[in-house]
């Protein structure tokens, strides 16, 4: 009789009884079994092999101490690669901009003015997104030569992918009782985008576009080492010469860079919030 | 004049939501529209403004029939029919005065309205239509900073900029205090005498119906159930309208 009572506690604590209870604790044991399947194959395939972390820290001391001090004499002549740097960010981030705000404007569900174009733009967005920007900057320079040019156009292209999704998803996002109303005004397609649609979004879209600016700065750095320009290729080129001291130069000149554009977007976009 | 000639609306969905539905309202006019929820108050609006097609009958205004028209005819006819609703609908981050003259933008189609420009002389008018709503002093203000009856009042002065011989007001004081909500109609009334509009409004309060309507139409069910000036409506005929349909 007793144990009757319990069965019939157990059953409504677990559906299913029994049975229920030993299939989740096998579905849990299941889960943990894959996890740690999935860490082991990550851990062979990288080769990790932490013991070289141990012997390898008289090469990594001897790079430190061979970098030391920077080369503060190189200072003005680094001063150019580091502009160009950061103005193939700024023409990356405002050629992405314009072109992904029309792109945004068609792939936005709710104000798109027909689905071909809808998923046309979608496409466009998702194809310049999915190619990494130091695949489109290998393109570049092959299409237009070494340079800071080809670095720009790539930010601009694999921006396009990042600004026109998530321009896209604010327009989407959107009040649209005020677009309504406006349209019940008589006012025209345009009238209404200009006069509706653009100043409700325009903060967001400015917040996305310096955030992406930000971004672009830190990638900017790294294309140079495919041929297209700016600080990365300098670091590219001193690294192969062995020269460490500049090397340590070039990184604080990116560190400050970095540093200097992050908190400058934040300021900025904490205003327009 | 506003004349609806036997206005009918099935949905595809096989629900008639207005059943042969006729009114003629005069300029001059507030026409308030009570009816319980479901009954097709909002239909019969979306219908007049055709963002809604009848499936049957006409929509006039003045010597125009609405319901023939379609693209650009229909859009500068409706330039005579403007419309408020329960929100406000105001452009949050543009000024007060900014959101009033954007009511006017369908008179000009030329490239600086195109390109997010306000014509001189629309925003001059904006400035006298804010007046005319008691909110002169608020016009450079940021609409996302007014409070819910001055936002209405602004989309009031807005529908006023559009110059139009009909105002349709969907239940413009449903999300006002008491307070604001008096003040919303009688500016909708004082629009109605001194501006020689045709004011059709929806409403659920009774009272109000009751203190500011010129004639008062009851609907169920999609259609008309009476249509009386304001000192012939009975009570009983109007606790019947918000009564269930099963009841």
């Amino acid at each position: 009789m007793i144990g009757d009572v319990a069965s019939v506690r157990g059953a409504r604590r677990v559906p299913g009884g029994d049975w229920g209870r030993a299939l989740g604790h096998a579905a849990r044991a299941v889960l943990v079994l894959v996890l740690i399947l999935i860490v082991v194959q990550s851990l062979i395939v990288v080769r990790a092999r932490p013991q070289d972390l141990v012997t390898g820290i008289h090469g990594m001391a001897d790079i430190i101490r061979r970098a030391t001090p920077p080369d503060f004499s190189k200072f003005r002549t680094e001063l150019w690669p580091a502009l160009e740097t950061i103005d193939i960010a700024i023409f990356g981030t405002i050629a992405g901009v314009i072109l992904a705000v029309p792109l945004a404007v068609l792939a936005a569900a709710n104000v798109t003015p027909s689905r071909i174009l809808y998923y046309a733009a979608r496409s466009v967005i998702g194809f310049a997104r999915a190619v990494p920007d130091l695949v489109w900057a290998l393109f570049f320079v092959t299409a237009v030569g070494l340079g800071p040019f080809p670095g720009g156009l790539a930010l601009a292209v694999h921006s396009i992918g990042m600004l026109g999704r998530l321009f896209a998803e604010t327009i989407e996002h959107m009040d649209m009782a005020p677009i309504d109303a406006l349209a019940l005004t008589g006012a025209r397609r345009v009238q209404i985008f200009t006069h509706g649609i653009v100043p409700s979004v325009l903060p967001a879209l400015l917040g996305i576009s310096l955030y992406r600016l930000d971004e672009n700065i830190r990638s900017s750095l790294v294309l140079g080492f495919v041929g297209a320009g700016g600080i990365g290729f300098q670091l590219l080129t001193a690294m192969e010469l062995f020269q460490y001291r500049e090397v340590s130069l070039l990184l604080i000149i990116t560190f400050v860079i970095v540093l200097a554009a992050e908190r400058l977007s934040a300021i900025l976009r904490e205003k327009l919030a | 004049m506003l004349n609806v000639r036997g206005l009918s609306l099935r949905y595809p969905t096989g629900k008639l939501a207005l059943a042969d539905f006729s009114i003629t309202a005069r300029a001059g006019e507030l026409v308030i529209v009570l009816g319980g929820n479901g009954s097709g108050k909002t239909t019969l609006l979306r219908c007049i403004t055709r963002t809604l097609t009848p499936t049957a009958g006409e929509v006039w205004i003045n010597d125009v029939n609405l319901t023939r028209l379609n693209g650009e005819k229909l859009r500068r006819a409706r330039l005579a029919l403007a419309s408020i609703s329960q929100h406000a609908a105001l452009v949050r981050r543009r000024s007060v005065v900014a959101n009033v003259a954007t009511g006017a933008l369908g008179h000009h189609g030329n490239a600086w309205t195109a390109l997010g420009g306000l014509p001189r002389v629309e925003l001059a008018a904006a400035h006298r239509y804010l007046e005319q709503v008691g909110l002169g002093a608020l016009a450079t203000q940021r609409a996302g900073t007014l409070s819910g009856g001055q936002a209405q009042r602004v989309a009031i002065a807005r529908a006023l900029a559009q110059r139009p011989r009909v105002l349709l007001a969907d239940e413009p004081v449903a999300s006002l205090d008491p307070e604001a909500a008096e003040e919303i109609m009688r500016l909708l009334r004082r629009l109605a005498r001194e501006d020689n509009l045709v004011v059709l409004c929806v409403l659920h309060q009774v009272e109000l119906a009751y203190a500011y309507a010129d004639r008062v139409v009851g609907i169920r069910g999609g259609g008309v159930v009476f249509d009386v000036p304001r000192a012939e409506v009975s009570r009983e005929a109007v606790r019947r309208l918000y009564m269930s349909e099963a009841a």
